[in-house]
């Protein structure tokens, strides 16, 4: 009959409807809240297969897992006045489920929004407070926590949002600055590299001036002992020679002015005027060897 | 736009129309139905007539709805089959809900709408590479490279935990290399510094990590390079170079010293042996000479008018004979005497001979002299008388 199968229909669909209606999931990676007519009536609901009142009831679905909010890069001044160029994350979770929902209406834009914005303010607070080398290196943790522990106490009271960390990523320095930068670095180099080489140029001529001395040292060394080896052979030649000549003075006499006679007249060049009453002509006028005056 | 518009025939209600009654006209979708049931019946085998739209098309054949179930029931069934590989494994979600146990990798069923299984890789080794200048303790600036090795240590944290967890790691890591290199000098960083730092990346990455439960492993950190920025490699190459110069000096002027000092030694050896080599000499002839005097003092003592006449006429004869003598016998009185000494004194004696054999430089000579001549007696007329 025509009418029982449309009444079996109708009901099935209506049937089906409620049924799919009545019944909903939710992951494990999310939070949701149950609105009876706009008003919350469930809360913190387990992940998992759930009833509810079909279209009265409605579902909203949260992302539960721990989200990243990528700051993005801003100028923030030193205490010294020097711009920096610093981005940071935030890692954050809803954990306040009903009041996430009534703060941000369960749109996470808005939480991002104002999230940012407190991470502005408070980056710029804590970066002015401090001079660049307590922003770079030694307060940089300090930093971090001082802001995790603001942004926490802010966020879980406003949206309900647990806020695990804050990290800084980047500090940079703007472009004009980091020329300068480089500027300094080249010259600190070249002092380096100049410093290197007049050290090597110094040691390089104290050692050739020490080998210089080391030289001459040895060779005057020598000299005097090679003057003192020529006195002893002198020495020793005179010694000979005083006692061979001493035997008989008068006949070394002799000898050796007959030796110094030849040698000094030894030329045709040498011209003699003699008186032939000397002893070699005296046989010469006479022969019997007399004659001279 | 309403689903029923009065006074129109409009029939878009989507529970068939009811309160219409069937005269105006069956809803389509019991006819849908009907038609259906009825290809269904003649294709089992149903004993009705296409004509059966009475009372028995409304009933369900209880045979077909027990084959359709049947079928249902098989489909279900093998779609709800899945494959795990051996580097994967599964998380489950029963509706929605996390459960204990982690599939294994095989061949896996789960039951369709039910359980929703996701696939997780836990072998693989993930890598992130980075690459960045930054700044460090000293403000430098310095180009650091790294790499990240990583693994799924814990399928269901990262799965569950964190929203993209591998980006996650790689803001984390841009983070905790950056706060490293911060908290180093430039030569640590360009230097040998760099394992050590790699070390405290790693470390700190992990912490993060495992703060956020993103179920990852961090199994390496390597610091490839970490070098001055291109802007100023060059001041930093020259840097080398001058260390290299310096030694360069230092060796140069050491070789000089192995030189020179040895050079003088040789030197010195010489002088040496040059003076030795004098007194031996020296030494020698006087030895020789005092023996020869000592042997003709011998023979002198044996006779000595004798020895001496003849030592002294032997050597004034070689005098007189090399050199040239006048013999001057000025005996009786001062007679003035003209001697051309330097005419008479030279080696040469004058020999007629010589002047006759050279007929050329006796040619010569008179031509020298007859010019002379001219030249006179020209000058000599020129003079005015």
């Amino acid at each position: 009959m025509s009418t029982r199968n449309m009444i079996l229909i109708i009901l099935t669909v209506i049937a089906l409807a409620l049924l799919s209606d009545a019944v909903f999931t939710v992951k494990e990676t999310e939070r949701a809240v149950v609105l009876r007519f706009g008003a919350l009536e469930q809360v913190d609901i387990e992940p998992g297969l759930h009833f509810k009142i079909p279209f009265a009831d409605q579902v909203k679905i949260f992302d539960g897992r721990v989200l990243t909010l990528d700051s993005e890069s801003q100028r923030y001044f030193t205490a010294e006045m020097k711009p920096l160029n610093v981005d940071a994350y935030v890692k954050w979770q809803v954990s306040n489920v009903p009041l996430y929902y009534q703060a941000a209406a369960g749109d996470e834009f808005n939480a991002r929004q104002r999230l940012e914005e407190r991470v502005k303010t408070g980056l710029r607070n804590q970066i002015s407070r401090r001079d660049m080398y307590q922003v770079v290196s030694g307060e940089r943790d300090e930093i971090m926590r001082v802001l995790t522990d603001e942004l926490a106490t802010v966020m879980n009271e406003e949206f309900g949002v647990d806020v695990l960390d804050v990290r800084i990523k980047r500090i940079e320095l703007p472009s004009d600055v980091s020329n300068s930068v480089y500027q300094r670095m080249n010259a600190e180099r070249e002092v380096l590299a100049r410093e290197h080489r007049a050290r090597g140029r110094e040691m390089a001529q104290g050692i050739r001036a020490d080998a210089d001395r080391r030289a001459t040292v040895i060779r005057a060394e020598a000299e005097k002992t090679a003057d003192q080896i020529r006195g002893e052979g002198d020495a020793r030649a005179a010694a000979i020679y005083a006692e061979a000549y001493e035997r008989d003075a008068e006949f070394y006499e002799f000898t050796r002015s007959l030796a110094a006679y030849r040698n000094a007249f030894s030329s045709k060049d040498d011209m003699m005027v003699l008186d032939p009453s000397s002893d070699f002509f005296k046989y010469l006028t006479n022969q019997q060897g007399g004659g001279g005056r | 736009m309403a689903w029923n518009e009065p006074g129109g025939g409009k029939n878009d209600d989507p529970w068939g129309g009811g309160g219409r009654g069937g005269n105006q006209g069956p809803p389509d979708l019991d006819e849908a139905f009907r038609k259906l049931q009825n290809q269904l019946s003649s294709i089992f085998g149903g004993k009705r007539g296409p004509g059966g739209g009475g009372g028995g098309g409304s009933m369900l054949s209880a045979r077909l709805v027990a084959i359709v179930a049947g079928l249902a029931l098989v489909a279900y069934f093998l779609g709800g089959f899945y494959q795990l590989d051996e580097q994967e494994r599964g998380v489950i979600f029963r509706f929605g809900e996390l459960q204990e146990q982690v599939a294994m990798p095989g061949l896996r069923w789960r039951p369709l709408g039910i359980d929703e299984v996701t696939p997780v890789n836990t072998t693989r080794v993930r890598s992130e590479a980075h690459q960045a200048l930054m700044l460090t303790e000293d403000q430098n600036i310095v180009d650091v490279s790294l790499t990240v090795q990583y693994v799924v240590a814990d399928p269901k944290q990262f799965v569950v935990n964190v929203r993209s967890p591998e980006e996650s790691l790689k803001q984390a890591t841009e983070s905790a290399l950056r706060h490293t290199v911060g908290g180093s000098t430039m030569d640590d960083v360009i230097g040998q510094g760099r394992a050590a730092m790699a070390a405290d990346v790693q470390g700190r990455l992990q912490e993060y990590l495992e703060y956020y439960g993103t179920g990852i492993n961090v199994l390496t950190v390597n610091l490839d390079r970490g070098a001055p920025p291109r802007e100023v490699e060059a001041a930093f190459d020259d840097v080398q170079k001058a260390r290299e110069d310096e030694e360069r000096f230092v060796n140069e002027a050491n070789a000089y010293a192995e030189q020179v000092v040895p050079e003088a030694r040789g030197d010195a050896q010489r002088v040496l042996q040059g003076a030795n080599a004098y007194r031996d000499q020296i030494v020698a002839r006087s030895e020789g000479e005092a023996d020869r005097f000592k042997l003709l003092l011998a023979e002198y003592s044996q006779a000595k008018e004798v020895t001496r006449d003849r030592l002294y006429i032997d050597a004034v004869e070689s005098v007189m004979t090399s050199s040239s003598k006048v013999l001057m016998d000025v005996e009786g009185g001062n007679q003035m005497i003209y001697l051309p000494l330097d005419r008479m004194g030279t080696g040469r004696a004058p020999n007629p001979q010589a002047l006759n054999g050279s007929p050329d430089m006796v040619r010569d000579i008179a031509d020298a002299v007859i010019r002379e001549i001219e030249s006179r007696a020209d000058t000599s007329t020129r003079r005015p008388r």
